[in-house]
């Protein structure tokens, strides 16, 4: 059986719920090439963003830009228009701010465990850590105001503020958390058909991991100790000062499987946690905004010149929002925005590579892949029907071409 | 293991939230007809936190029609329209009878991040805990604030 | 002649009321066993007849067939595979109803005749012509032969150990395993190997029927339903029936084996009831018998594992379970012997 085909693996696949395609060259049951295709969808947010909104209206547009992360992604953005524009932010807020992103980081990692769940065909798990996952949405509802969309991210601050019983509410909803843990871990970790399945399956080495740029739990699982949180602190992680997580931490080895990915999520909900916590305790007390006055703000941004970069660690690893402002402009100049798909979509490579079939949706959701926020990258022209690698030089050229073309757009 | 797990479960009340039956009624319209005439009962929804961002609420007696609302408006919902009722306006040049200004939002396009209510100077928007808006038609009656 | 007539007649009808048995009560039993999954996995589940309504909106639907697909092999293949596995269950008993095809063919024919229905959806598989139904089509041979070897050793251990003790008796006949429960003739030795070859059937029962953990053939997730990838309308809805149909046969099979007890044999000699309300009493136990072979062998492994790769399961079935029931021979040998 050398004979090799090719099977399509999305756009529209059960495995993987959002639109990009995995090309797998297969022989058999065993994968003998893997080519990904990214940018199925181009929604034009930034464009937006540079376009139409003003800095206000683009919050909200970041809020959407994918449905998980709509804490980070503003956060993000926020963060660099406060740098740009040179506004400061009250501690309180930036003590709010953590403790959002927190609870975003738990429902995520519990949603993420659920899909994960689903995707070896474990259904039960599925439903049952949904289910406990209830908990955060419904606290995150009340502290918010809805579920989902959370809207709480102000330019120079947050928009709600976390009152006492709101504060009792999360305490209970931390203990909550604390004592299904073990049953969590105890499911995940501990039950043998799960770690069947992922143990020795999509390895990403540490070499891999930092010559492909992985970020977030991906890179973490395979002992490369890499956090935004704790590297460039921001918001009240500097005060509590957060360690990264490697599964080195719970067994005292490294394998770079997707159950170390499984290790590295739970043991990070138990951190935020933790975090979550501390914040509480040692919340300082102050105005929620730096400029209560809306309309005063958005005269303050439209009056603004500079630009700034946000850095966040989002569930799925570091997010990064370039902003650039021109006074008299109400949109901004210039928009970026890297989401941590997009460095964990080329490890796919090297963990398929070898593996079978079967382990293509577990190893795809390992990475928690979020095409929303992916599929924003040019798509390079196949017209000429020529085939060239892009070679690191030759990358680092086109992003100086493109730094300078946006350094001229901002003159 | 997952396998004791199960067994606990299988005697445990489900989690499901059984709004608005337990099973899907075949018809929603025929179902909540049958409710209103008392026929069948409809299981409530889980009540809705304080400070929830539902159907927005307008006060369109204060509202002064500065437009702020419209400017921040993420999803461009609001729509700044001329008042049906006539008033009489003293202007510089003396009392003339003009329409002022009010909004229409239109709720099928609102995304609820209740923007337009921390910028409203004169606090005529409100968000109300009212979220049951499916419709079949984007421009219904009820999906458009003020109502006709 | 005439009575060659009447009993051509006889077996028509009589596949007729078991081919209708078969579906209806396949379809009931699926709604039972999503119920309960359901419950299992902490939530409320649809209602017991779901399948019926399933079913219903199958046959209405278009049925479309794919630009390169083997058109009459790519059609032909539910409706055999419904016809093969309705067939099997003529063989088997129902309760104390004798079987229909009784004197026609014993356990080992059944054997063959359960690898029909796989053939039938490997063939449809193929005729496709999709990439991910061919995946699912390789992955259902490798399954078939996987569970073939231990499913085998079952059936023969114990029809071996009963032909010892009646040499007289046609060993494989489905109404000898009814006359001599297994658990009546067996010593200690044997009734442990009887429990272990218990244990084997009911994991291949999960495989024949294709459900978690064995559901690699047609993995919703990896190969998008493999096999009925392409399928719609009338024939997924006949391969929908055959599936429910295949686990009826294979509950009846396990309970012809091992649990042919009827509580007539036991309770008639203390309450006395016609014949026709004894055998209605037994039919109704059997279905309860059914039920609960179900619930081990389908819904609690389905909703209690994680589904394996091709690997593991071929491990599972050839390591495993062949060593199981070879230990299981090997201890009912020791139990004839002693």
């Amino acid at each position: 059986m050398n004979e090799s085909y090719t099977i399509p693996i999305g756009p529209l696949h059960p495995a993987i719920h959002e639109p990009i395609t995995l090309k797998l060259e297969v022989s058999g049951e065993r994968i003998v090439g893997v080519d990904v295709f990214c940018s199925q969808v181009h929604r034009g947010i930034e464009w937006i963003g540079m376009n139409r909104n003003n800095a206000i209206q683009s919050i909200y547009l970041a809020e959407r830009v994918c449905g998980i992360c709509n804490i980070c992604h503003p956060l993000c953005m926020v963060q660099a228009i406060e740098k740009a524009a040179e506004i400061e932010v009250p501690e309180r807020a930036e003590y709010i701010r953590t403790i959002m992103a927190e609870l975003e980081r738990i429902h995520s990692h519990l949603l993420w465990a659920g899909v994960a769940a689903h995707e070896i065909g474990f259904d039960t798990v599925f439903h049952y850590t949904w289910a406990l996952r209830e908990n955060v949405m419904d606290l995150i509802e009340y502290l918010t105001g809805n579920r989902v969309t959370k809207a709480i991210m102000m330019i120079g601050g947050v928009r709600r503020d976390i009152k006492e019983e709101g504060a009792k509410k999360i305490k209970e909803g931390m203990k909550f958390y604390l004592e299904n843990f073990k049953k969590i871990e105890e499911i995940y970790l501990h039950d043998p058909t799960i770690k069947m399945r992922t143990r020795d399956v999509g390895i990403l080495t540490k070499e891999d991991a930092l010559k492909l740029c992985a970020v977030g739990p991906t890179a973490r699982a395979s002992g490369v100790p890499k956090d935004v949180r704790q590297d460039f602190p921001y918001a009240a992680y500097g005060d509590y000062g957060v360690k990264a997580i490697t599964p080195d931490v719970y067994n005292g080895e490294v394998h770079g499987d997707v159950f170390d990915r499984i290790i590295v999520r739970l043991l990070e909900v138990k951190q935020s946690v933790d975090i979550i916590n501390w914040v509480l305790d040692n919340m300082p007390s102050g105005p929620l905004l730096a400029e209560k006055n809306l309309v005063k703000l958005k005269i303050r941004l439209k009056k603004a010149e500079g630009e700034g970069i946000g850095r966040v660690e989002a569930p799925r690893g570091e997010d990064i929002h370039y902003v650039r402002l021109k006074a008299g402009e109400e949109p901004f100049l210039s928009w970026k925005i890297r989401a941590p798909t997009y460095n964990n979509v080329l490890p796919w490579i090297p963990m398929l590579l070898g593996g079978q079939i079967a382990d293509v949706p577990i190893v795809a959701a390992s990475t928690d892949p979020c095409m929303s926020c992916l599929n924003r990258v040019t798509v390079v022209d196949t017209d000429k029907k020529k085939e060239f690698e892009i070679t690191k030089e030759y990358m680092h050229e086109l992003s100086v071409r493109k730094t300078r073309r946006l350094m001229r757009n901002g003159r | 293991m997952m396998m004791n797990e199960v067994w606990k479960l299988l005697f445990k009340k489900p989690k499901t939230n059984k709004f608005p039956a337990k099973y899907a009624p075949k018809n929603v319209h025929h179902f909540l007809r049958r409710v209103q005439s008392g026929k069948a009962k409809l299981v409530p929804p889980v009540p809705t936190p304080p400070d929830f961002r539902g159907k927005i609420k307008y006060d369109i007696d204060s509202c002064v029609g500065c437009g702020l609302c419209a400017q921040v408006c993420p999803s461009k919902a609001i729509e700044i329209v001329r008042d049906k009722k006539w008033i009489i306006m003293h202007c510089k040049e003396g009392a003339t009878l003009a329409a002022p200004l009010k909004i229409k939002i239109y709720v099928s396009r609102c995304v609820f991040c209740a923007q337009c209510v921390d910028i409203c100077p004169r606090k005529c928007l409100q968000m109300s805990d009212e979220f049951l808006l499916a419709n079949e038609n984007k421009l219904d009656k009820s999906l458009i604030v003020p109502g006709p | 002649m005439v009575d060659n007539l009447i009993h051509l007649i006889e077996i028509i009808i009589g596949t007729i009321l078991v081919g209708a048995f078969g579906i209806l009560f396949g379809l009931l039993t699926k709604g039972i066993d999503r119920k309960l999954a359901a419950h299992m996995q902490w939530r409320i589940g649809p209602p017991i007849i779901q399948p019926f309504r399933d079913v219903k909106k199958l046959f209405c639907k278009e049925n479309i067939v794919p630009r390169n697909a083997v058109t009459w092999l790519y059609n032909s293949a539910p409706i055999i595979c419904l016809a093969s596995t309705i067939a099997v269950l003529l063989y088997i008993p129902l309760g104390s109803i004798p079987p229909v095809l009784g004197g026609y063919g014993d356990v080992i024919l059944i054997l063959y005749l359960l690898t029909i229905p796989s053939l039938a959806m490997v063939a449809g598989g193929f005729a496709s012509g999709s990439p991910f139904a061919t995946v699912g089509a390789q992955r259902e041979m490798v399954l078939m032969m996987s569970y073939e070897f231990p499913l085998a050793t079952t059936v023969i251990a114990l029809g071996w150990k009963i032909s010892t003790l009646h040499p007289g008796s046609v060993a494989f006949s489905l109404s000898t395993f009814a006359r001599y429960p297994v658990w009546n003739i067996m010593g200690p030795f044997g009734i442990i190997g009887a429990a272990i070859l218990l244990v084997v059937m009911l994991l291949v029962t999960t495989g024949e029927i294709t459900k978690v953990p064995f559901d690699i053939a047609e993995a919703e997730t990896e190969i998008a339903e493999g096999l009925f990838v392409e399928y719609s309308g009338k024939n997924l809805g006949l391969f929908y029936l055959a599936d429910a149909v295949k686990t009826v046969v294979m509950a009846s099979l396990i309970v012809a084996l091992f649990f042919p007890y009827n509580l007539s044999t036991y309770l008639a000699s203390h309450i006395s009831l016609p014949t026709i309300a004894w055998q209605t009493v037994d039919f109704l136990f059997y279905l309860f018998k059914i039920e609960i072979v179900i619930f081990f062998a389908m819904t609690f492994i389905r909703v209690s594992v994680a589904r394996f790769k091709v690997d593991q399961v071929v491990r599972v079935y050839w390591g495993y379970l062949t060593l199981a029931a070879l230990i299981a021979l090997l201890l009912i040998a020791l139990d004839v012997l002693l």
